[in-house]
């Protein structure tokens, strides 16, 4: 690797017999993961399999209807979601603020939200409104408030889903960039399994409510789409999606 | 057309109707007991403002309109907010408050000049009532409508309760809210030139009321352009504190 990722920096978690069901529907079936801190993992699997519901478990936007999770701290998780939801009558750099926690009122609030902006190539438009930016930006001003507070957990739940597929790929390298520098435990929710592949160290296949595949993923970084490698186990994943 | 091109513009209209007007009464086409000349009428409202008359008239009349404006808008605006965030109090008090709402207020004026004479809080009153159901009913709307997408991600994020209400919620029913001061000035003026002009010592209606008496109809006239331009002031108040507060929203930016 080029940049030590310091995996102090990660949270290291885990789930034990996880379970979820709304009302009589069992959305997820004992689910039971270790993940280590600092590793960038990938869930994929079909529409409605429950990966928003697994991803909401973990950082305990939803209580789980039985097992556990253990060693997440919420304070420093941050989830990315599908839409940028961003507040639109507040401006970009206050948009930012948000995931401090605070207004940037101190000087060295306002540095770290110049600085946020800078990782995702915005520091210009701090002053500008949501409504000014394109979709693609307003993802980009979405991951810099998840990464101002310096989260040892990232959660993303389809965050490029929206986004034609350049603007994906530039995002996509982006989002491996910060991992990489700042070394968070990062898991991913995606429809899309060659972005999975091009990102995570670790792949896993949701169906019927279980982990149906967990891949190690060891291709060099970085990643390129053509590669033999990277073709042969985008065909493996996508063969076990298909067969399910 | 350029943006100064197109502010002129809009005068022409008005402008050539107005010395059409004068025209033809200078000419005695319209005799001036029907409607009077617009220099009359110009010349009524120099005489009634040099003997103070009118100056004082105006400030009553604002005052009454303020202070309804102030008491029933707060109210609206602070139940609504309740009936927002709360659904014990919206079980408790929105549906009564739906059904007075279909009483048309100006009904009660006979009502209210029992309970209260012909009073200066009789007229307060019925202002206040009148826009308390605009902005309560917006202000409500606003907030049940705010995103609920944006409300989860203030929560993901660790807002308290205060900065959920204060960074989400308020914002986001904002421009419902001025909707809703937008119908409560209209009826606010309405309200009020019913109220004068059935039972007040002062302000314009009465102006107009004593002028009709001695046939002074370029007085009537003048009391209606006064009203006209207090409405108009009181709506390019209202846009000019939407063009600042709202001015993160396309449809309400600068020159939107
Ligand atoms: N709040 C809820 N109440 C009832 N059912 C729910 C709720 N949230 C999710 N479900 C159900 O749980 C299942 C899994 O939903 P989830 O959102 O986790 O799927 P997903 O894998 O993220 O799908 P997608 O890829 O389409 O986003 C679905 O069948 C959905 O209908
Ligand atoms: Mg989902």
């Amino acid at each position: 690797m080029h940049t030590p990722v310091t995996a102090a920096q990660g949270m290291a978690i885990g789930a034990f017999d996880l379970s979820k069901a709304f009302g009589s529907r069992k959305v997820l079936r004992g689910i039971s993961l270790e993940i280590a801190a600092g590793d960038f993992v990938s869930i994929v699997g079909k529409s409605g399999c429950g990966k928003s519901t697994l991803l909401r478990l973990l950082i305990g936007l939803e209580p789980a209807s039985s097992g556990r999770i253990e060693g997440v701290e919420r304070s420093a998780a941050r989830l990315v979601f599908q839409e940028p939801r961003l507040l639109p009558w507040a401006n970009v750099a206050r948009n930012v603020a948000v995931g401090l926690g605070a207004d940037a009122r101190t000087p060295e609030m306002a540095r770290s939200v110049t600085a946020a902006l800078r990782d995702v190539g915005l520091e210009a438009r701090g002053g500008d409104w949501p409504a000014m930016l394109s979709g693609g930006q307003r993802q980009r001003v979405a991951l810099a408030r998840a990464l101002v507070g310096h989260p040892r957990l990232l959660a993303l739940d389809e965050p490029l889903g929206a986004l034609d597929a350049l603007t994906r790929i530039e995002m996509q390298r982006l989002l491996e960039g910060v991992w990489r520098t700042q070394g968070f435990t990062a898991v991913l929710v995606t429809h899309d399994v060659a972005e999975a592949i091009a990102l995570s160290n670790r792949l896993l296949v949701i169906d019927h409510g279980i982990i149906a595949l967990d891949l190690p993923i060891e291709l060099p970084r970085p990643r390129r789409r053509g590669d033999p490698a990277f073709a042969a186990l985008e065909g493996l994943v996508l063969d076990h999606l298909l067969s399910s | 057309m350029s943006g100064a091109a197109r502010r002129w513009a809009i005068w022409i209209g008005p402008l050539v109707l107005l010395v059409l007007w004068q025209g033809a009464s200078s000419f005695g086409a319209i005799p001036a007991r029907i409607l009077p000349a617009p220099i009359a009428v110009l010349q009524a409202g120099l005489r009634l403002t040099l003997s103070g008359s009118l100056p004082h008239d105006i400030a009553v009349s604002s005052a009454r309109a303020l202070v309804g404006l102030v008491i029933g808008g707060s109210v609206g605006f602070a139940l609504g907010l309740l009936t927002g965030v709360s659904r014990l109090a919206q079980a408790l008090l929105d549906p009564s408050l739906q059904m007075i709402r279909n009483i048309p207020h100006l009904a009660l004026l006979p009502l209210v000049i029992i309970w209260f004479g012909v009073e200066e809080s009789a007229r307060i009153f019925l202002v206040a009532l009148g826009v308390f159901f605009p902005i309560y009913l917006n202000t409500y709307h606003g907030i049940r409508t705010v995103d609920p997408q944006l409300i989860e991600m203030g929560r993901v994020y660790g807002m308290s309760r205060w900065d959920l209400f204060g960074k989400i919620i308020l914002p986001g029913a904002l421009a419902s809210i001025f909707v809703g001061l937008r119908f409560a000035l209209g009826i606010m003026w309405l309200t009020l030139i019913v109220a004068e002009t059935l039972a007040a010592s002062s302000g314009i209606g009465h102006m107009a009321i004593q002028a009709r008496e001695f046939v002074q109809t370029d007085v009537v006239m003048l009391s209606i352009v006064i009203y006209a331009l207090l409405g108009k002031l009181a709506d390019s108040a209202t846009r000019l504190l939407e063009e600042h507060w709202l001015a993160w929203s396309p449809a309400y930016a600068k020159g939107g």
